[in-house]
């Protein structure tokens, strides 16, 4: 409501009958907010830090530039396309970037940056410029305002609205909550669920889009544009500087710190303090990488939880224990770098048992977990659940179908709070549910490890052994159909160990099907029904577990061969 | 008797309200770019203005009124220089505008400009056919085709020298006006006879020239043409000499001149001027007053060179203009300054500027010709060598 008068007030300024200047000097605030925001919502959710927001804004400027410029149609047409040729520029670089895994951090801003150069060189060397730049003080600018300044001024408000609605919509939907995922660690983020690929698509499309809206109203606001100055390095510069200013972690901050900055680099356009407010400028850099990390709004202001629900969910039936294989592993082989990790392994789960999964340390437990997850491709086999085979799909693919793990050391998302931690599974798992409701599956998962109490903390503040009851909740919030829990006792004192052993039957009396991967034998002899046990990457046993632990194979595998 | 009373208070009063109307200042705004990638350019101007203020003030101001100079950093961005336009004209409410500094900005001030009635008096518009306002007027001394004039005036100058090239290898920026200037000696070039032995391109702001100055040495051209600007010239040269190769004859159309000095390869080289610090365009009270009291103020601004040198005469011509139409139009309004300037020739310290323009040209320029000269670097000084009656005293091009 307070958006929408907002919003009713910032459009009547041109009725006002102010002096022009004051819709010129917010229209500049306007496009930088557009800027500042499109750019946050690729990398400052996702992480994917750009350089290369001047590339997409540019093909914007020369879309409508081409469009109304030389070809003569009228100015507000080129807009729809301003936006669509940055976004299938953005989708089709997307597309093969965010396939390879190592184009993350400084590599996908120096790739970003370099496309900047590559599109200018393009531009400035074919028929779209060439060289002269394009004049476009010809083209017919609609009267939506008494003004001139006023109509862009309205252009500039309307698409200033959008984008901050977007980030907003963006941050507060299941797609903000995947990208914040990503952000934060995006392997597990696949695993729990989250279509990476299709995810980072959308938000670089959707970046783009908005800066090349932003270029198309920009290139006729001045009149003029050269290859120059629309592909100047200031313009990735600027946004960095003001998303980073505002919180990037923040829907709103990007624009707070691009109306700061916008305002501040105005007040020192006075030619006595000309070079001072650049000094400014680098002075508030420095210290806000310093002192503001996350900016202002990250600082201070942090994403609220929903109003705690505590309605009851129907949790998942208990299933009941039988003969039926939920998954079966044919003939699995793995090889890191000519270390074979994984070599013909077999392996049946049954329906609502705990399989433990034992084996001395390399043996290739955590390896089968990660093969099964999805996490490394697989070299040769089979992998079947409940029917369906699962070599080849995405990792996310595989926990929609039903599979959750936790991992041996605990990878929380570091800058989600636990309960964001734990509401992110019931988002991307079997059943996919909304935020609010995924944050009432959450809070009961944390009241079953006993963690309600931490909810609204980040993951740094917690301990080993609540981080390992984090990875549980956070396992079990997905409600899946088949959970490996990976050495989730290992560094727990026995007290913590007691405790968590009676989470794991609480877990079991659930009717889950486990596979518990574990050293400790109490554990294991006292939850497990069957016992798998593994050795330099081969199955040597399997059954009972008083019968396994009694097999001389076991024995010799643990403890090593006698010789005298 | 009570109408008597009456008309005397009015008198008075009127009177008043005048002296305190004539003591206010002549207030004109305008932007430079003082910071950002045409900073330099933009604070060299910003001193001969001042230079020129000052004068102007101590000989009793416009109009009997003292001048303010309301200016504002545009950071060499044309947004901002659209939006201080705008409130230089909206809110500050100066009496008249002035041009920016650079193209792109110039265009946006030129909206403005139109939108509100204004003059505008710019001295470094790259591209003239841009121009399409009637009441902005060019005080920069170039022709409105300067991609015709330029080239050919640097064509008759390397003409002179004793063996006239044949050849001619023309290298170039894409920087817009640069670029059009280039394509503009493609043409001349072809039109006089020579023979084109290569043409190459390189995006602003380049860095590397060995790979051109390989190609240059292979096309061994009599004469290099170099749509080149700034630093271009000394890195191209710099290169040249990395291969061992010396072009017999060699131009640039707007290089840093400091830098240039101090390169010894830069020996001969030949650049656009309007004005320096030599006879015949010194001697004169007032060019001796600009080349002192633009040293005094360059060393107290700390500029890199405190030479006379094109960026400042033209800053320091187009406030002669605006001097010039308002006393000349004895008014302060627009349109009478306009039809002014449109009707006379305002003599600068760099020559006499006109703006009687023609319907094929762009309004208020004067087409195939202008007060642009050659100068070239002899003897570690810049020295005009054409048109003769502009040479330095005994000074000729120096050839092959």
């Amino acid at each position: 409501m307070r958006f929408v008068a907002a919003a009713i007030v910032l459009g009547a300024v041109p009725f006002l009958g102010l002096p022009a200047f004051y819709e010129s000097f917010l229209y500049l605030v306007f496009h930088w907010v557009v800027l500042a925001t499109s750019w946050n919502i690729l990398s400052g959710y996702s992480g994917y830090f750009s350089f290369g927001h001047a590339a997409f804004f540019g093909i914007g400027v020369y879309t409508t530039a081409v469009l109304a410029g030389k070809l003569d149609w009228p100015f507000l047409w080129t807009l729809p396309f301003a936006a669509a040729v940055p976004a299938l520029v953005g989708v089709a670089l997307g597309a093969i970037i965010f396939r390879v895994r190592a184009l993350r951090g400084e590599l996908f801003a120096l790739l970003t940056l370099a496309v900047t150069f590559v599109v200018s060189t393009l531009v400035l060397n074919t028929p779209v410029d060439g060289g002269p730049g394009v004049m476009l003080s010809a083209v017919s600018i609609p009267k939506l305002a008494p003004t001139v300044s006023g109509t862009f001024y309205l252009l500039s408000l309307v698409l200033a609205l959008a984008t901050v609605a977007i980030a907003y919509a963006v941050y507060h939907s299941r797609f903000g909550t995947g990208l914040f995922a990503i952000h934060d660690d995006e392997a597990v983020a696949e695993v729990m669920g989250v279509p990476t690929y299709r995810f980072k698509l959308a938000a670089f499309a959707l970046s783009c889009a908005l800066a090349g809206v932003a270029g198309g109203i920009y290139g006729v606001f001045v009149s003029y544009v050269t290859v120059g100055e629309t592909f100047s390095g200031f313009v990735a510069l600027y946004v960095i500087l003001m998303a980073a200013l505002g919180g990037t972690r923040h829907w709103l901050g990007p624009a707070l710190g691009a109306a700061a900055l916008t305002t501040l680099l105005y007040v020192f356009t006075t030619s006595d303090y000309a070079v001072a407010g650049r000094a400014a400028m680098g002075l508030i850099f420095i210290l806000v990488i310093l002192f503001l990390p996350q900016g202002l709004l990250g600082r201070f202001a942090h994403r609220k939880a929903l109003p705690r629900r505590n309605a009851p969910i129907p949790s998942a039936a208990p299933a009941a224990k039988n003969m039926e294989s939920i998954l079966v592993v044919r003939d699995l082989s793995k090889a890191f770098k000519g270390v074979q990790a994984l070599s013909h392994v077999e392996l049946e789960v049954r329906r609502g048992e705990i399989l433990g999964l034992v084996g001395p340390n390399g043996s290739g437990k955590s390896t089968l977990i990660n093969l099964v997850s999805g996490h490394y491709p697989v070299d040769g086999g089979s992998i079947r659940f409940e029917g369906r085979e699962l070599v080849g799909e995405a990792p996310h693919r595989i926990a929609r179908a039903g599979i959750a793990r936790t991992y041996q050391i605990p990878r929380p998302f570091p800058h989600l709070t636990v309960l964001e931690n734990v509401a992110l599974p019931p988002m991307f798992g079997q059943v996919v549910m909304d935020r609010a409701a995924a944050e009432a599956e959450a809070w009961r998962w944390l009241e079953f490890t006993g963690l309600a109490g931490k909810a609204l903390l980040q993951p740094q503040h917690l301990n080993l052994h609540q981080r390992k009851f984090l990875e549980l909740a956070r396992a079990l919030a997905s409600r899946p159909k088949l959970l490996f829990l990976d050495e989730v006792l290992s560094g727990l004192t026995p007290s913590e160990m007691n405790e968590a052993i009676r989470l794991i039957r609480a877990i079991r009396d659930q009717g889950a099907t486990i596979v518990f991967v574990e050293h400790v034998m109490r554990a294991v002899m006292e939850l497990t029904d069957r016992v798998v046990v593994l050795t330099y990457g081969k199955n040597i046993a399997a059954g009972a577990p008083g019968d396994v632990m009694r097999d001389p194979q076991v024995i010799t595998a643990y403890l090593g061969a006698a010789h005298a | 008797m009570r109408f008597i009373w009456r008309a005397a208070a009015l008198a008075a009063m009127t009177a008043l309200l005048w002296s305190a109307h004539a003591q206010q200042p002549v207030r004109i705004g305008s932007t430079l770019a003082l910071t950002g990638p045409l900073g330099s350019a933009g604070n060299i101007q910003k001193v001969a203005i001042e230079v020129y203020i000052d004068d102007l003030n101590s000989r009793g101001g416009l109009l009997g009124r003292k001048v303010e100079w309301v200016l504002k950093d545009d950071q060499s961005r044309p947004d901002l220089a659209r939006t201080l336009y705008e409130q230089l004209a909206t809110v500050d409410k100066v009496d008249l505008l002035m041009g920016p500094y650079g193209t792109a900005s110039i265009l946006s001030a030129m909206g403005v400009a139109q939108r509100y009635g204004k003059i505008l008096i710019h001295n470094s518009f790259g591209t003239p056919r841009l121009a399409k306002y009637d009441m902005q007027f060019s005080a920069s001394g170039g022709a409105g085709d300067p991609e015709n004039v330029w080239p050919n005036l640097v064509f008759d100058a390397v003409a002179t020298a004793p063996k006239p090239p044949k050849t001619v290898a023309i290298v170039t920026t894409k920087f817009p006006s640069a670029h059009s200037i280039a394509l503009g000696a493609r043409e001349v070039a072809k039109k006089r006879g020579l023979t084109e032995v290569l043409f190459l391109e390189y995006e602003f702001g380049n860095r590397d020239f060995g790979a051109i100055a390989a190609r240059v040495k292979d096309a061994k051209p009599d004469f290099v043409f170099a749509g080149a600007l700034g630093l271009d010239g000394v890195l191209l040269l710099d290169a040249m000499k990395k291969i061992d190769y010396q072009p017999p004859m060699h131009f640039y159309t707007f290089p840093a001149p400091g830098p240039m000095l101090k390169l010894p390869e830069a020996k001969n080289a030949l650049a656009l001027t309007t004005f320096e610090e030599h006879p015949p365009h010194t001697g004169n009270p007032q060019a001796t007053q600009f080349i002192q009291g633009f040293r005094e103020r360059a060393a107290k601004a700390s500029l890199p060179s405190t030479s006379v040198d094109l960026l400042s005469t033209i800053a320091y011509a187009s406030w002669q203009v605006l001097e010039a139409a308002v006393s000349g139009a004895r008014s302060l309004d627009d349109k009478a300054l306009a039809q002014w300037l449109r009707q006379s020739q305002v003599d600068t310290v760099m020559g006499r500027l006109s703006w009687q323009g023609t319907p094929e040209g762009p309004p208020n320029f004067v087409m195939g010709k202008d007060i642009y000269k050659v100068k070239q670097l002899q003897d570690g000084k810049w020295l005009v060598v054409w048109p003769k009656e502009f040479a330095a005293p005994g000074a000729k091009l120096i050839g092959p």
